[in-house]
């Protein structure tokens, strides 16, 4: 097992930088998740990690010996590629085999590794069959199968769960931390799928525009997100967001008002008082209340009935779109008017720059 | 303006349309009526019939008329003049005392060009594939400027076979381009054309040219098919790049290299017009191939014998429909292996 560290890695193609600055310092036995939108270089990092490609700038180390410059070969990593990347002429026992017969290993060997890991992904039945006659998520195993018989110090995954369909891709998640737990292995997983970081990772790192926007436990981007974009990508549905002035309150409170109503205090001093800020409230927290009881008006657009819960989809006075999660079954319709009561307990706050603003 | 506009393009319109309209309307009612009569399968036979008319007398009737032809002697052009022989024009061809010795035999020459097709269908299938697969691994790679080099390979396949003889035999004669070169550069100049050897390997070296870009860009194709994340898991495995080559790049490359193969051959045996131009058939018989034999015996030989030519042509026509039922079981093969991939 390992830890990997990056310090100061970029990467650029020609003149457009891909990646800027990364500082990262990976444990080892930790599963750390790359999460961003597509093109904010999540892949590209994973590649530099893997050895696949080669930063412009910076240095890559595993357990603190430098292999920026080291071929992929032989820094003792193993990827699985969101493709899978089986070679489609060979057949699963052959495939399994493969790296293991590059590094000259005894036959009896390469067998044992091969009977354990089909044992473990429980692939044994189609050893011998090509990667052709598979499912998607049988292929998916043989790829992890892959990476385990080579015993790696890490391994490193890109987007594994991308190409399944939505019941499997849960199923197989479930494995995969299964996975992770029993090999206690270093993993890094690159996903531009929220839930997956969120249920998987010990650690997640949050990527825009090739830069770090903040390294965290799950819960800790969830309930302390650093800035706009990390509140409003990590979290389903999506943070809302109003724009709302902030004054000093009563002792030891600061006073919100929002675009068109009174407004409510909260507890602590805002460092950033009499401004204009942005308030941040997760749908989960936000109530539908009796008329004159919440804290903003606002016209339903939209109600998605779960079931379980109800999503319901408004349009404040002020134009903004505010969503609200209420627990079970909710009677009410498109183009009704309702009230909504933010849970002051759970506000965020970010200045015009789109940083935390910190309550004391 | 823009309702003006739209007047005029509708106007427009409907005067192109009008005449079309016409004429969809004058073949409307015949045809209604050829369906009630025939039914939809006599339509079909009705739309085929031009095109079967077509390879009718253009391609049935040569080879029924070759057959014929085959199973005649004499040298009289037409068939009506000819005596009928039986397999006679086959049992010639086959009368040999060793076939592998062609100077026992009474068409000494028909088993000459078969001997020298044969070994030039081995030596150049061979070295076409392998120029072609070397030619398309180096088109693959990251190159400077790789589309003009991909241009310049290819450029040969779009000359005129009788060109290319021309140009090579400007180069390969005695007083030509390479024996000047050999000569500044303190050689002694060598009769490319006029020694036997040098002649035939000559005529494999220039179809190769006149032929390698096209094998390469089927290969070419076959290469840029290959997922670049295999490649990726291969050096994430640590595979040697030989390695990499025998293990990945040719079993993947296998349906391409087979159907270049195929038509390689096919081509071979076929091999006429580029060595009939560049040596004419010689020094002597060196150069002289199946399909040469077959002009000279059927039309430029002072003894015409069209029966006997026809009846090579029939067994070479044999020949290569066992190639192109080879070729056509490979591409059914690939497909379903596509299929399952």
């Amino acid at each position: 097992m390992s830890q990997i560290t990056l310090t100061g890695v970029s990467r650029a193609f020609g003149k457009v930088g891909v990646l800027h600055d990364i500082n990262l310092n990976i444990l080892d036995g930790e599963l750390i998740v790359f999460v961003g939108p597509s093109g904010c270089g999540k892949s590209t990092l994973l590649r530099l990690i893997a050895g696949l490609d080669r930063p412009t700038g910076g240095a890559i180390a595993i357990d603190g010996k430098d292999v920026t410059t080291v071929p992929a070969a032989d820094r003792g990593l193993a990827m699985v590629f969101q493709s899978y990347a089986l070679y489609p002429h060979m057949s699963v026992r052959q495939n399994l085999a493969f790296g293991l017969e590059n590094a000259r290993m005894a036959r009896a060997e390469i067998d044992a590794r091969i009977a354990e890991a089909a044992r473990m992904l429980e692939i044994a039945p189609y050893l011998d069959r090509r990667p052709g006659q598979l499912s998607g998520g049988q292929r998916q195993r043989v790829a992890i199968g892959r990476a385990i018989v080579r015993n790696p110090t890490a391994f490193l995954l890109d987007e594994p769960l991308s190409n399944l369909d939505a019941e499997l891709r849960i199923s197989t998640r479930a494995e995969l931390a299964a996975l992770h737990e029993r090999l206690s292995a270093t993993m890094v997983y690159v996903t531009h799928d929220q839930i997956e970081a969120m249920t998987l990772a010990d650690r997640i790192v949050v990527l825009r525009a090739g830069r770090i926007e903040q390294i965290g436990t799950p819960l800790d981007l969830y309930n302390h997100p650093a800035n706009l974009f990390v509140a409003g990508f990590i979290g389903a549905p999506r943070m809302n967001f109003l724009p709302v002035k902030v004054a000093a309150g009563g002792t030891g409170r600061s006073s919100l008002t929002l675009d068109g109503s009174a407004g409510f205090e909260i507890d602590g001093n805002v460092s950033a008082v009499n401004g204009d800020v942005t308030l941040g409230q997760r749908p989960h927290h936000i109530s539908l209340a009796d008329a004159g009881k919440g804290d903003i008006a606002a016209r339903v657009a939209l109600v998605e009935a779960l079931g379980s819960e109800t999503i319901v989809h408004t349009k404040t006075s002020g134009g903004q779109t505010m969503l609200a999660v209420v627990a079970g079954q909710c009677p009410v319709a498109s183009g009704d008017t309702v009230d909504l009561k933010f849970d002051t307990s759970h506000l965020h706050l970010f200045d015009d720059t789109g940083q935390r603003i910190a309550v004391s | 303006m823009a309702d003006v506009r739209n007047g005029i393009a509708t106007r427009a319109g409907a005067m192109i349309l009008a005449p079309v309209g016409w004429l969809a309307n004058l073949f409307d009612s015949p045809l209604r009526m050829l369906q009630r009569r025939t039914g939809s399968n006599g339509m079909a036979v009705f739309f085929l019939a031009p095109n079967m008319l077509v390879f009718g007398i253009f391609v049935l009737f040569p080879l029924v008329i070759n057959i014929l032809y085959s199973m005649t002697g004499g040298g009289a052009l037409f068939l009506g003049d000819r005596t009928f022989v039986g397999a006679d024009q086959y049992g010639r061809l086959f009368s040999c005392s060793s076939y592998l010795d062609p100077k026992s035999c009474i068409e000494d020459l028909f088993w000459i060009a078969v001997w020298n097709t044969l070994a030039f269908v081995v030596l150049q299938v061979a070295m076409m594939v392998a120029v072609a697969l070397v030619t398309a691994l180096v088109l693959n790679r990251e190159l400077r400027a790789r589309s003009f080099w991909r241009a310049v390979f290819f450029f040969p396949v779009l000359l005129s076979p009788v060109v290319v003889g021309l140009i090579w035999r400007w180069i390969l004669q005695r007083q030509g381009l390479l024996n000047l070169m050999v000569f500044e550069a303190g050689g002694t100049p060598v009769n490319w054309l006029v020694e036997r050897n040098w002649a035939f390997t000559a005529a494999i070296m220039v179809s190769v040219w006149a032929h390698v870009g096209f094998y390469a860009l089927i290969l070419l194709a076959g290469l840029q098919a290959i997922p670049k994340d295999l490649y990726e898991a291969a050096e994430m495995d640590g595979t040697r790049p030989l390695r990499v080559f025998w293990r990945i790049t040719l079993p993947l490359l296998a349906p391409n290299l087979l159907v270049v193969l195929v038509l390689t051959l096919i081509r071979a045996v076929q091999i006429f017009d580029e060595v009939y131009v560049l040596t004419g058939g010689g020094p002597g018989t060196s150069t002289l191939f199946l399909t040469q034999y077959i002009y000279e015996v059927g039309f430029a030989s002072m003894l015409r014998n069209p029966g006997l030519a026809s009846a090579a042509s029939i067994l070479m026509g044999a020949v290569l429909v066992v190639l192109t039922l080879i070729q056509l079981g490979i591409a059914r093969r690939n497909e379903q292996r596509g299929k399952m991939r």
